[in-house]
């Protein structure tokens, strides 16, 4: 494992992930193989249904025992059980970069993205990913070699632009690169362009991928515990605000609050899978939660 | 109208009010710098709550302003004072201040060179600043001033002065400062005033005074005025341990609810150990002999230290009518004693003469003089009622009788002057001669006395003046009893049983007489004395067996027998003083007379003795009223009294007394040689001089302390500060205390506050909380 995995893969992380090795590989199985139903059919080893030849159908799938009983053209259709292709999105815009604790909240998103990785890829599935702000950084296509991990996290190294998000385009293009449809998971904290990540999902989720968006905020932005004379200055937004906090709290708060519920009210009217996820929260911990979510969906 | 207690703190105090608007306003100028994600919340709140955040800081700005005024302003004891009571006089506060002016607060203290402060100093000082302090304070503030030394009762009176005793008005009338409202200007004519005052010679105590305070705290016309009682003293032992009259004063001013306030104005360790201490001169008086001119006068001084250390070689400065003479020196005086020093003074002219006796100036100048007038004639006339003239033609003498042996005795003769002259007379001359030209009487060995006889002999006895009784072979015992001495009502002190033999005592070989303690003999005390050893007596009168004087009686033994009878007695009669010789005075019964020198020495001190009592060489006290009785048929009226030290002259117009008299009398208030001088309708001046003297108690520096006054006046509430540390601000006002609300509001506003700064705070939620 290389210095900039560790630094991604919490070795707790991965242990407490390891010691629930059963359920997580019953999790990403249902994910990759049972909750997920693959969209694809082709050859297999469960037979599904026949269907009448057209052309253009590979001869190695007509079923010639079929046709020597009846004189008529069909082929096999088996259910596929391809592996996962799983695309890590991470938002690597100037919002991203805000802490109060150990880990940036991007470096909390990159930590998730590389932990669902290593674990897509410890169980054979292809694994990609993807950082972007208002354009795609780094990306890698979705693999099931061994040294794809190591690509994922050099692709979550890469040195990001300190831009705004623009969720729109960078989700439209990505929509109409990625090869297959797969798990797309999506890790940001949803500041700067709101409406475009819901159309960009969208625009995903009309591609037949499995949405998956994590939103990630950081202990600060969720509580406002500021206290005192403070001049805070915007990280996308070019504006400051020098105030007490302590009296624009409340309603800080309930700005937040409409913005998480519009968050969630619009991924669930999207079908994505939403995750609100606090950098405070230790990441295996959010890990195994976001896993067992998962896992009570495919029940 | 709210004053304060403690004005000078709220002056200190309000700038810190300012204290939150001045941190709100660094606060806002030290922002801490947050690089923020979430802004468009933050906007999105600061648009929504800008104008509710204002209020919500000005509100707790305002409230922290509110809570550090309540502090300053309970610091500063605020209190109401009604306007309208006040008008009424329901706001008033008397505060009558008496200042104790007797002479022991001219008692210096204080290192260093130069002139040091007195406790008068100190006093004065201190009503000064009480008058400021009150000039200052909100509210109608009275005050009235006066001094001990105003309201001392004439020493004549003999009932204590109380506050029945002292008229209201004219106890209101002797303050220095009448009761008045405080006002600047007020204040700068008492200052003024106070500036002029200096400690009195008076020995003044607070009794008068303190009633003179009850009845201007009563002139105020039963409003409920705060009273205040200042009593600014030294507070000497001898003023306040036997204060059984100012307990009962003080009493009513607790029951009354008036605060008493005792300002110690004495220095510090100025009668403590180590001191130098305080000397005075106790007494200065003639001691015997006859005041003629050109005779030996002996006087004693009595000086006492009051000092915590022996004063060694006291030089006692003595002046004769102003001119210096020879002073005395004492070796020693033990501390906390006395000691006596005798000098003889000869005055060459008749006349008053004043005798001086100054000690070196110590920390308590007034009482380190004494002052006698001794008044000289050129002869002092004395009567010798001879029983042997009874029947003999006027003017005859025997050379065998007893007055010739007297006559002998006390006018010895050109080479010995005593200044005496005999005059005898047989008994019925007592009913003829006016008995006052007459230092003494003698009356020896009289058969009888007619009634008249024994009536101007005891007038002129009661009256102060001296009577000798000798006994002999004419006297009758129940004559004497029955006429003369009357059960004891009468003006011979004994009873008299017989005339007896005394016998001869060969085996033991005592002496005849036996001396006994009495001033008179007191030469002869002590050891053996030959000549009176010499002394035989033959023959005595002797007191009726079982007689026992009444204990009032007085009688007092001068000489006795070997076998216990007494042959000399004297007591009190009147104001005078008669004595019985029971034996002879020539030496029919006896030799003591003839040729032994105790004869004369014995009958020259009886002499003295007898005729101290119309002898005037005395002195009166600060206070006394300098006195003549004029008669109008020979003395004019118009009367110059010449007051010490200056001299200056208060002319004064007789007033009728007693007995178609007429009286010039004057109030005394410094120490010295008074002069009173008037002339004559022939043209003539005279003069008496009398000799004034302050009370030598006075100057004794113990002091009663708090704890002497706690025990004394056990149950008066009163507060005692030293003057050093006086805090005339801590004084008791008027109107209502508004410290206990105010702290109530100041609860509230804490509470407010807090629940305030609560609302605008972040208070982190539980993790239940913040799940949900």
């Amino acid at each position: 494992m290389t210095h900039a995995s560790r630094r991604f893969l919490h070795p707790e992380a991965i242990a407490r992930i390891a010691r629930l090795e059963l359920r997580a590989r019953a999790v990403v199985e249902g994910v990759l193989a049972g909750l997920h139903k693959s969209p694809y059919k082709g050859q297999s080893v469960e037979f599904l249904q026949h269907r009448e030849y057209v052309r253009g159908d590979d001869l190695r799938r007509v079923d010639w025992k079929v046709w020597g009983r009846q004189d008529r053209l069909y082929v096999k259709e088996f259910e596929e059980e391809t592996n996962l292709r799983l695309a890590l999105l991470v938002d690597g815009s100037a919002s991203m970069d805000y802490r109060s604790g150990a880990l940036s909240k991007y470096d909390y998103a990159a930590t998730l993205a590389a932990s669902l990785a290593w674990l897509a890829l410890s169980h054979g599935d292809a694994a990609g990913c993807a950082v972007f702000d208002d354009k795609v950084r780094a990306s890698v296509p979705a693999r099931t070699k061994r040294s794809q991990l190591a690509s994922v996290v050099e692709v979550l190294e890469a040195p990001r632009g300190g831009r705004p998000t623009a969720f729109l385009p960078v989700l439209r293009g990505l929509a109409e690169t990625l090869p297959r449809r797969g798990l797309v998971v999506v890790i940001s904290d949803l500041l700067g362009d709101r409406e475009g990540v819901f159309q960009g999902l969208q625009l995903l989720r009309k591609r037949g991928h499995d949405i998956v968006l994590l939103h990630v905020m950081d202990d600060d932005e969720l509580d406002f515990p500021f206290e005192g004379p403070t001049k805070f200055e915007g990280l996308e937004i070019p504006d400051h605000l020098a105030c007490n906090p302590r009296a624009l709290r409340e309603g800080y708060l309930a700005a937040v609050g409409e913005f998480l519920a519009e968050a969630r009210r619009r991924a669930a009217s999207a079908a994505c899978d939403y995750s609100l996820i606090r950098t405070g929260e230790p990441v295996d911990a959010a890990l195994v939660k976001f896993l067992s979510r998962r896992a009570s969906m495919a029940v | 109208m709210p004053t304060f207690d403690f004005l000078p703190l709220l002056w200190w105090g309000l700038p810190l009010v300012a204290a939150p608007i001045v941190i709100h306003l660094i606060n806002l100028l030290r922002h801490r710098r947050v690089p923020w994600a979430a802004m468009e919340f933050l906007l999105a709140s600061q648009k929504k709550y800008r104008t509710r955040v204002l209020l919500k800081q000005l509100l707790l700005l305002a409230l922290r302003v509110a809570a550090i005024l309540g502090i300053v302003l309970a610091m500063a004891q605020p209190r109401w004072t009604n306007a309208l009571g006040q008008l009424l006089g329901g706001g008033r506060s008397a505060h009558v201040v008496l200042l104790d002016d007797s002479y022991s607060m001219g008692e210096r203290s204080g290192a260093g060179g130069g002139e040091a402060a007195t406790a008068f100093d100190r006093g004065l000082a201190v009503v000064g600043r009480i008058c400021g302090e009150l000039a200052t304070t909100r509210g109608r503030q009275e005050i009235a001033v006066g001094r001990f030394s105003r309201f001392t009762p004439p020493r004549g009176s003999i009932a204590p002065a109380t506050a029945d005793t002292v008229p209201p008005t004219g106890a209101a009338g002797r303050l220095d400062v009448a009761r008045q409202t405080v006002t600047p200007e007020g204040v700068q004519r008492i200052r003024d005033s106070l500036a002029a005052m200096k400690p009195s010679a008076s020995d003044a105590g607070p009794l008068g005074a303190l009633a003179a305070a009850a009845d201007v705290f009563g002139d105020g016309g039963g409003s409920k005025a705060t009273q205040v009682l200042w009593v600014v003293s030294d507070f000497r032992t001898a003023q306040w341990d036997s204060a059984d009259d100012t307990l009962a004063i003080l009493r009513q001013f607790a029951a009354g609810g008036t605060e008493v306030r005792f300002i110690d104005c004495a220095g510090e360790g100025a009668a403590g150990e180590g001191s130098a201490g305080n000397l005075t001169v106790e007494r200065l008086a003639m001691v015997g002999g006859v005041p003629a001119a050109g005779v030996v006068v002996p006087l004693e001084v009595s000086v006492r230290n009051d000092g915590a250390r022996p004063a060694r070689d006291v030089t006692v400065d003595l002046r004769e009518d102003g001119v210096v003479r020879p002073g005395a020196r004492i070796p020693e005086i033990p501390a906390g004693e006395s000691a006596l020093q005798r000098f003889d003074v000869r005055f060459q002219k008749s006349g008053s003469h004043v005798i001086e006796a100054r000690l070196p100036a110590d920390i308590l100048p007034a009482d380190d003089a004494r002052s006698l007038v001794v008044d000289v004639v050129d002869r002092v006339d004395v009567l010798l009622i001879d029983g042997a003239l009874a029947d003999a033609a006027p003017g005859a003498a025997s050379r065998a009788g007893d007055a010739f042996y007297l006559a002998a005795a006390l006018a010895p003769g050109a080479g010995a002057p005593t200044g005496l002259q005999p005059r005898m007379e047989p008994p019925r001359a007592l009913a003829t001669l006016d008995l006052k030209a007459f230092d003494a009487v003698w009356v020896l060995d009289v058969e009888r006395l007619d009634a008249p006889e024994v009536t101007a002999l005891e007038a002129y006895a009661r009256d102060g003046g001296g009577v000798v009784f000798f006994v002999g072979p004419r006297t009758k015992p129940d004559v004497v009893n029955r006429t003369l001495h009357r059960d004891g009502a009468g003006i011979f002190p004994v009873p008299i049983a017989g005339m007896v033999d005394l016998l001869p005592d060969a085996a033991e070989q005592r002496p005849d007489v036996v001396v006994e303690e009495h001033p008179v003999v007191a030469v002869l005390a002590g050891q053996r004395n030959p000549l009176l050893d010499a002394v035989r007596v033959d023959r005595y009168a002797a007191v009726e067996r079982g007689w026992e004087p009444a204990p009032e009686a007085g009688l007092r033994r001068l000489l006795s027998l070997r076998n216990g009878a007494a042959l000399m007695v004297e007591r009190s009669y009147g104001a005078g003083i008669v004595a019985a010789v029971l034996t002879t005075a020539s030496p029919a019964w006896n030799n003591w007379s003839r040729g032994n020198p105790s004869w004369v020495v014995v009958m020259l001190e009886l002499e003295s003795h007898l005729a101290s009592g119309r002898r005037r060489a005395e002195s009166l006290d600060v206070g006394d009223p300098v006195s003549v009785m004029l008669d109008p048929a020979v003395d004019g009226i118009e009367v110059d009294f010449l007051v010490p030290p200056d001299g200056t002259v208060v002319h004064q117009a007789a007033r009728p007394a007693a007995a178609g008299r007429m009286e010039a009398r004057l109030d005394t208030t410094n120490p010295g040689a008074y002069a009173v001088r008037w002339r004559r309708t022939d043209g003539l001046e005279r003069e008496r001089l009398f000799a004034v003297n302050v009370d030598p108690d006075e100057g004794q520096l113990a002091r009663s302390g708090r704890e002497g006054l706690e025990k004394v006046l056990a149950g008066v509430p009163f507060t005692y500060e030293n003057a050093a540390s006086i805090d005339p601000g801590a004084r008791t006002q008027n109107g209502v205390s508004l410290v206990t609300p105010l702290l109530a509001i100041l609860l509230g506003i804490l509470l407010l506050e807090q629940l305030v700064a609560w609302l605008s705070s972040y208070h982190p939620a539980t993790r239940r909380g913040a799940a949900a």
